[in-house]
């Protein structure tokens, strides 16, 4: 039962996903952290990957809304969207877009967690240390023991 | 109009008015000819008139010479009375043809010719008449048998017939030329019908083509002014897509520049992190082996680096509060105003409260005025006012007590509100400068990105309104603001 549970992170900002991971390694959390620059690849993995969430192992997905090929919310309904594990996994959105319309409209479709990242980056750090935190102590819904 | 439309009307205008003139002409004709016939009928009357008395005339003479002859051959009471009768009558009926003929020489010529005829047979009649009545009736006889009676009766006979042939010629003229005329009546009276016809037909047909025309101008005016309120809709719609898309434009690239920002920010954090180490070795190293410590590394690490991280921080941090700014603008551009009754004084003396810990602190009052009330956008009239009002107390002069006003009035449908200060004022070259985004004016010794004007320009054309300044340098400053004193709600975007 002691499936590591696996970040997904979709960024397409290598600089921000350098630094998301820096500040979760600095909270202690050690847990493989999978980065996607892109939808396509992330819903690849996402959906039909063998070690993928759906197949194999709790994640925690980490969601930016910006992305170069589809919305983050495209995304996110996708993930949420669907009957199956996928749907129990836990979604942090983590994104510049601090409007409410936007927020809303992310919570309605089923994410856990709506997190803006602040430009100023002892925040931004704050934030993300603070999620680390918050990843350490969150159940994840074991893929075993559902299947 | 088009110059052919210009020649027709002139054509038509020119036909009616000849159309017009004609009947006017044959009415004319008319009566004319109606009053000539009447002097034809008044002439051809008196020649029946003239006729007549020539008759008259005639009778009475022969009657005279019958009654005279009967006196003379049985001198009977009854003949002679009969004689003087008719002997008395013929002066008279002389006169009287005399009187009808004046207009005719001719005829007077006759009766002159006639006249002592007339008197000689006269004269003859009452001789053998007197010498009857005194009981001469041979002596009568003898004389009557030599007079020339016959033959005087003979001359005034051919004279009167001479008098009536002539009478009966002109009657016969006369006749004809009043059959003549009443022809040439006919005839004209004819013509005018055609005439009267033409004009009443050819004006039947101008007011049916004008009409036509002009119901045709109608329907192409009301087709023109539909078509011409769904341009504007048209136009609307297009104005407000493109409104639109600046305000997504706004929104997105200002999102989008916050995204580098993070990353410059954090690695910018990451560098100050990363110096501290470097700068504990160089400490270590400073204190242990000086020598191998060179001026360009201390210098590096103890004061390059760090200013580098602060400058690339502070730039950093501006940029980011400008990007706040573009985005708050175009927030405020996509919030769909909610226009409300507002009670002004209530609205202002809100902005004074939350501003009196400050207005206190420099000594600062802030009078309201009685305000017009106006039906407006709450919270787009609270930025406008309570910027104005920031900004006056914030732009004060140094060592003169502030004095900050605000008054309104109603100008007609709209309403007019002014905050004055007493401050150090704005250059009038400036005027137009301090409502752009992040323009400043003056001595820059107070913080802020010059984004409160801007933003409230742009509220107040958003609430249909426009703003304006007056100010010189030193004499204060009184922004001027005028809006629509109802604003009507905003139709929901499409």
């Amino acid at each position: 039962m002691t499936h590591p549970v696996t970040i997904v992170m979709i960024e397409d900002d290598e600089g921000h996903a350098r630094l998301i991971e820096k500040n979760i390694r600095r909270a202690g959390i050690n847990n493989e952290i999978r980065h996607f620059l892109d939808g396509t690849s992330a819903l690849e993995f996402l959906e039909s990957a063998h070690d993928g969430p759906s197949l194999n192992g709790p994640a925690l997905i980490l969601l930016d809304l910006n992305l170069p090929d589809m919305s983050g919310t495209d995304i996110l309904s996708r993930i949420k969207g669907k009957e199956g594990p996928l749907k129990r996994t836990p979604v942090v959105v983590l994104t510049t877009t601090d409007d409410k319309v936007e927020i809303q409209r992310c919570y309605d479709l089923g994410c856990n967690v709506y997190i803006t990242k602040p430009v100023n980056y002892e925040a931004f750090a704050q934030a993300i240390r603070q999620l680390g935190l918050f990843l350490s102590v969150i159940q994840v819904p074991d893929i075993d023991g559902a299947a | 109009m088009t110059i052919t439309d210009r020649l027709f009307n002139r054509l038509v205008l020119g036909a009616v008015v000849i159309g017009f003139l004609s009947l006017l002409a044959a009415g004319g004709l008319i009566a004319w000819s109606i009053q000539r016939n009447q002097d034809y009928n008044l002439a051809v009357d008196h020649t029946y008139q003239v006729r007549t008395a020539v008759y008259q005339y005639r009778v009475l003479a022969e009657r005279a010479e019958a009654a005279r002859r009967g006196y003379l051959l049985k001198p009977d009471d009854r003949y002679r009375q009969v004689f003087a009768e008719t002997a008395d009558a013929l002066p008279r009926a002389f006169d009287q043809l005399v009187d009808l003929t004046r207009d005719n020489p001719r005829q007077q010529e006759r009766l002159d010719d006639l006249r002592p005829l007339a008197a000689m047979q006269s004269a003859l009649m009452r001789q053998s008449a007197g010498l009857v009545q005194r009981g001469r009736q041979i002596a009568a006889v003898g004389v009557f048998r030599n007079d020339n009676n016959l033959e005087t009766m003979q001359s005034m006979r051919t004279i009167l017939s001479q008098i009536s042939a002539e009478e009966d010629q002109l009657l016969k003229d006369r006749t004809a030329r009043q059959e003549r005329g009443v022809a040439f009546l006919k005839w004209s009276l004819g013509l005018t019908m055609l005439l009267l016809l033409a004009v009443a037909g050819g004006s039947v047909f101008v007011i049916f083509q004008y009409t036509r025309d002009l119901n045709r101008s109608r329907r192409d005016l009301f087709k023109l002014n539909a078509s011409l309120e769904s341009a504007v809709e048209d136009r609307t719609v297009d104005l407000r897509r493109a409104n639109d898309e600046i305000q997504r434009f706004a929104y997105i690239v200002s999102h989008d520049l916050r995204s580098p920002l993070v990353n410059i920010m954090g690695f910018t954090s990451e560098l100050e992190a990363a110096t501290k180490p470097l700068e504990e070795l160089v400490t270590r190293i400073e204190a242990e082996t000086p020598d191998l410590l060179t001026d360009e590394a201390r210098d590096a690490v103890r004061t390059d680096l760090p200013e580098a991280a602060g400058f690339i921080r502070a730039s950093t941090q501006k940029m980011d509060r400008l990007i706040n700014a573009i985005l708050r603008l175009s927030r405020d551009g996509r919030r769909v105003l909610a226009p409300e009754p507002l009670n002004m004084h209530g609205l202002v003396a809100g902005i004074a409260a939350s501003l009196r810990h400050r207005t206190d602190e420099i000594g600062a009052t802030l009078t309201i005025e009685p305000l017009p009330d106006l039906v407006s956008d709450r919270v787009a009239m609270e930025q406008i006012l309570s910027n104005l009002i920031e900004n006056a107390t914030k732009y004060l002069k140094p060592g003169r007590p502030g004095e900050i006003t605000v008054r309104g009035r109603m100008d007609g449908i709209r309403a007019l509100y002014e905050v004055q200060d007493n401050g150090r004022g704005i250059d009038p070259k400036d005027h137009d400068r301090i409502f752009d985004l992040f323009r400043r004016s003056g001595v820059q010794d107070q913080p802020g990105e010059g984004i409160g004007l801007a933003h409230v320009r742009a509220l107040a054309y958003r609430l249909g309104g426009v703003i304006s300044c007056e100010s010189e340098l030193d004499q204060g400053a009184t922004f001027r603001l005028s809006l629509p004193a109802v604003l009507l709600p905003e139709r929901a975007a499409e």
